[in-house]
């Protein structure tokens, strides 16, 4: 079924015009799935849940965690508030694709995440956009009162006992508070600094209550799942890492763009026929595959690679938000990698040690390599600094900081000795 | 009993202890910066990392998996743990940088980070010799610098508020001082501003840190970061003499140490007391060193045709013992005092009671509402219970008043009250009566006095107390009088300059040493001239005399008040009478 991607039909952001209004995503089947789950009685929260670990959903947030996996993490209901937190902060560089559900189908993660609130029997939704999305944030809020206005969300919805709210909540441009609980941190209105696990936000998430925290666009597959069962959605794309996925796609390429498509498609087809291949038809130097910090990819090792989680980890990278970034052949590995480093020094939070300084250290080892006053230990330095921040922090910021510097240095070392000082001369 | 190895030894526990507590307490040394014990856990140094595994069980055989040679298949955790923030549980194996090189390797990387970006001027530091950072830099820290690059640049000599100066660049972001204004004191009036290398902690905008116990925030910062803008470079930590002491400036007797130098008090800070004060103390209690070196009575003085002249020991005990055998014993007034310790007041109530005084008086200084409920009280004086447990007369300020007006009174005897200066009387109600004062400070009640008794005070002898709940503490001589040496009181510490440096030192000087006794002294001197000896010949014979005549003090002695950190009494019913 991978060869037939041709023929795919857009699920999450369907060729249908004006489908953020209510009317015409109602016309277009909307808010049916939420109504047969609340209404019909073979639908148990218990069941939703199953049905959608069933379907492995995995999150495309980045770390890809099985959605239905989380949900099932919640305890037992105890009569107080229980929260969703949907991630919508979308700051990792090269990643867009939120966005285009915001302000294409916003009625589909709504609904989705009307139905996972029903599935882990929630009582309030926040949804978190990041701050500098100011026209996104307006059409959601738009959105959510349109469905607040037709009864999907608010009290007794359906003329069910089932009552869930929903607010859209401004980030206020943070990198760090797209990390799970950080995000709750700035939800709470204090500082984004992300906490200590455990406790996991399950047990203690926003003000001390359970909670989950989901992707938009997972959230947004939810209803796609309900609808058409398990078995058919686990039949779309890569079998490990199934579903439509939205790959943002960006850099040196003709056709940069947010474009839908099954999970497991072909790096080069992406490349190359999607996105009507590099500018210039110059060579691939470098592929960034979901999101400034997960490891680049050399143009050559690109063969056969797909956009699921297995492929891309036997090819030494990871799926991320798939914001794949393409870099032609003449890119200077050692530039770009220093504007990544300014951003991971420019986002630390500052709570850990290793993060806080390390990601400046690195910064500043590469602007002197960029000067060309670096010299051939700093590339071990580099390294060395690496394996002194990786897994050593609260949050995963310095393995993202750390990780491009790593697969950059080690994959394009020639690019650094380049700019490097000589240190070592022949003596004749 | 739950187990657990901490580099291959054995350790037994109890409930579910913090590793990195457990270690301390075993004393076990690990380092560390964020963590304190008595604020939340944000494990954001990254310092004390351990590696931790659990043994692996087997719940079909109900036992641990063994390995070929029958040890316990251990399963790592896969990064290294903050010890600070890890639960100890049954079996669990911890491995710290006496066994791990990966562990060792760590403690060195995040030193690395953070001496980064921080000063690296230790010298001119004010916090050098008393720094976290510094001792854990030379233990645990890397041998040189990686680091080729400029330091970020952050604001110093920040005015925080009216006793705390911000070095913003030393700052390490443990956030102690922000979590202390959150969870101790709850005045919220500090937090981390800015983001990652450029971040420190900062007011709101316009807003003072003036928070009542704003210095522990000092006492607490890992670096010099913090630094109290009264004591900042007056000392050094090491030419200082560290002295366990008591607030007397409170009823709640925060157990404080009393740091010195050539017999000059230079700065209080509090001392750990689980049962009175935890790790904290009010700033106004802090500033109490003033009173202990300046605007002392040195030498006794006597009134003479209303001028205060100095007059000799000899002298002063002639006046006293003429002006006592003066009168009738039913024509003197003794009022003790809830500022003195327990010693004093003890001792001049023994020696009246011999001329046949039965009965001595007090007032408190009771202010209601002046306390904040955690460490100031109502109570501006730290012994009010100790009064009461020697069965002294509590009266208000008017019925003393009215005591001291009395025109039977000849001759009255006070120890240590401002009663003029706190307005209880007015120096024209002592017209025409001997009025003997036995005071450490020079104040309107000694003005008035007929003859002045330079007593020392709670930093110069032994001087116990016991607090609004009813704790008995002492303290220990930690500035010499012209008459006590450092070197024969066992109880007295020895720092640096003393214990290597000469008399002939520039350092030493006489010059800050007070002419002073105790109040038992002096009246055990009275008694002598007198044939009649209370048998004081030093603060433990009083105190042995308490506990032997006061029941609720019955078998307490000064070993057992140290034992205990305090000893717990029960507290006499009168304490609501105010």
């Amino acid at each position: 079924m991978l060869q037939d991607w041709k023929n795919y039909q857009p699920l999450l952001i369907p060729n249908i015009p004006n489908l953020h209004r209510m009317d015409v995503y109602e016309k277009n089947g909307g808010y049916e799935q939420l109504k047969k789950v609340l209404t019909d009685s073979e639908y148990s929260p218990e069941k939703v849940t199953n049905i959608v670990k069933d379907a492995n959903i995995r999150g495309r947030g980045g770390a890809g965690f099985s959605a239905g996996l989380k949900w099932s993490f919640m305890p037992k209901p105890d009569g107080g508030p229980r929260y969703i937190a949907a991630n919508g902060d979308e700051s990792e560089p090269g990643t867009f694709k939120d966005r285009q559900i915001f302000e294409y189908n916003p009625h589909l993660f709504i609904e989705g995440a009307i139905i996972a609130g029903y599935a882990m029997s929630i009582t309030a939704v926040y949804v978190y956009i990041r701050g500098e999305y100011r026209d996104w944030i307006n059409m959601m809020q738009k959105a959510v009162d349109d469905a607040y206005a037709k009864g999907y969300l608010g009290k007794n919805i359906l003329g069910t006992d089932f009552s869930i709210d929903m607010y859209v909540h401004s980030g206020a441009g943070a990198y760090i508070c797209g990390e799970e609980s950080s995000l709750m941190e700035s939800l709470e209105g204090k500082r984004g600094y992300p906490r200590v696990k455990p406790p996991f936000p399950a047990q203690k998430g926003l003000w001390g209550r359970p909670t989950t925290i989901n992707n938009i666009e997972t959230l947004a597959n939810v209803p796609l799942v309900i609808k058409n069962g398990s078995a058919w959605y686990k039949a779309i794309g890569a079998e490990t890492h199934p579903g439509p996925v939205l790959y943002g796609i960006s850099g040196h390429i003709n056709k940069p763009g947010i474009y839908e498509y099954p999970t497991g498609m072909l790096v080069s087809d992406l490349i190359n026929e999607v996105c009507g291949g590099v500018r210039g038809g110059k060579k691939v130097k470098a592929l960034i595959p979901g999101g400034s910090s997960t490891p680049p990819l050399r143009g050559d090792q690109l063969e056969g690679v797909r956009m699921d989680a297995d492929s891309l980890r036997t090819a030494g990278s990871m799926m991320g938000t798939a914001g794949m970034l393409i870099l032609d052949e003449d890119t200077d590995m050692v530039d770009f990698l220093w504007r990544v480093s300014l951003f991971y020094h420019h986002e630390s939070c500052g709570q850990c040690t290793p993060c806080r300084d390390g990601t400046g250290f690195l910064e500043k080892t590469l602007i002197k390599i960029k000067n060309g006053e670096g010299e051939m230990r700093d590339l071990d330095l580099l390294l060395d600094l690496c394996t002194q921040m990786e897994g050593r922090t609260i949050c995963a910021l310095a393995d993202a900081a750390a990780w491009p510097v790593r697969y950059t240095v080690t994959r394009f070392r020639e690019d650094f000795e380049k700019r490097v000082k000589n240190t070592v001369y022949a003596l004749a | 009993m739950a187990e657990i190895f901490i580099d291959n030894v054995r350790y037994e526990f109890e409930g579910k202890p913090l590793v990195l507590q457990f270690m301390l307490d075993n004393g076990l040394d690990h380092p560390f910066f964020c963590y304190h014990p008595s604020l939340s856990i944000p494990a954001n140094c990254r310092q004390c990392y351990v590696e931790a595994g659990t043994p692996v069980f087997n719940r079909e055989t109900n036992s641990y998996e063994l390995d070929e040679s029958g040890e316990r298949v251990i399963r790592f955790f896969p990064k290294l743990m903050t010890a600070c923030s890890l639960e100890a549980s049954d079996g669990m194996v911890i491995k710290t940088h006496r066994t791990s090189e990966l562990v060792k390797r760590a403690h060195k990387d995040t030193l690395e980070f953070i001496l980064v970006n921080h000063p690296l001027d230790c010298p001119i530091c004010d916090q050098a010799g008393e720094c976290p950072l510094q001792i854990q830099t030379y233990k645990y820290g890397p041998e040189g610098s990686r680091f080729e690059h400029k330091k970020v640049h952050k604001p110093k000599r920040i005015k925080l508020g009216p006793r705390v100066i911000l070095d913003a660049e030393r700052c390490i972001n443990c956030t102690r001082c922000v979590r202390f204004t959150d969870e101790i004191s709850k005045s919220h009036q500090l937090t981390i501003i800015s983001r990652g290398d450029k971040n420190y902690p900062a007011t709101a905008p316009g807003m003072e840190f003036d928070d009542a116990y704003s210095l522990n925030t000092v006492d607490i910062c890992p670096v010099g970061a913090l630094t109290s803008a009264d004591f900042r470079f007056k000392a050094r930590v090491w030419e200082m003499n560290q002295t366990p002491g008591v607030d007397v400036t409170n009823g709640k007797g925060c157990n404080i140490d009393v740091w010195t130098r050539d017999n000059l008090v230079l700065r209080i800070t509090p001392r750990y007391n689980a049962k009175v004060n935890d790790h904290w103390m009010p700033d106004f209690g802090r500033e109490d060193y003033r009173r202990m070196n300046e605007n002392r009575i040195s030498r006794p003085e006597v009134n003479l045709d209303g001028d205060k002249i100095k007059s000799s020991w000899n002298n002063a005990e002639l006046t006293f013992t003429e002006a006592i055998e003066d009168v009738n014993p039913s024509e003197i007034l003794v009022i003790g005092s809830a500022f003195s310790s327990l010693e004093d007041n003890y001792a001049i109530s023994a020696y009246f009671n011999r001329l046949g005084v039965n009965d001595v008086y007090f007032t408190p200084h009771i202010e209601a509402g002046s306390g904040d409920g955690f460490l100031i009280s109502d109570d501006h004086y730290p012994n009010t219970n100790g009064c009461r447990a020697l069965g002294f007369n509590e009266v208000s300020a008017a019925e003393l008043k009215s005591k001291i007006t009395d025109k039977s009174v000849k001759a009255i005897i006070s120890l240590e009250d401002d009663l003029i200066g706190r307005g209880v009387i007015n120096a024209g109600d002592l017209k025409g009566k001997f009025f003997a004062y036995f005071g450490s400070n020079n104040n309107e009640t000694s003005k008035a006095a007929d003859l002045v008794v330079p007593i020392t005070c709670s930093v110069e002898t032994i001087s116990s107390y016991i607090n609004v709940d009813g704790i008995l503490q002492r303290t220990v001589p930690a500035k010499e009088t012209i008459y006590t040496d450092r070197k024969l009181n066992l109880e007295m510490s020895l720092g640096r300059l003393d214990r290597y440096g000469t008399k002939f030192d520039n350092w030493v000087s006489d010059s800050n040493k007070v002419d002073c006794i105790p109040t038992w002294e002096f009246l055990e001197r009275i008694s002598r001239n007198q044939n009649s000896s209370l048998g004081f010949n030093e603060s433990g014979d009083v105190f042995e005399a308490i506990s032997s005549n006061i029941e609720s003090l019955l078998g307490i002695d000064y070993n057992k008040i140290d034992e205990l950190q305090g000893v717990q009494l029960e507290i006499s019913s009168n304490k609501t009478e105010v």
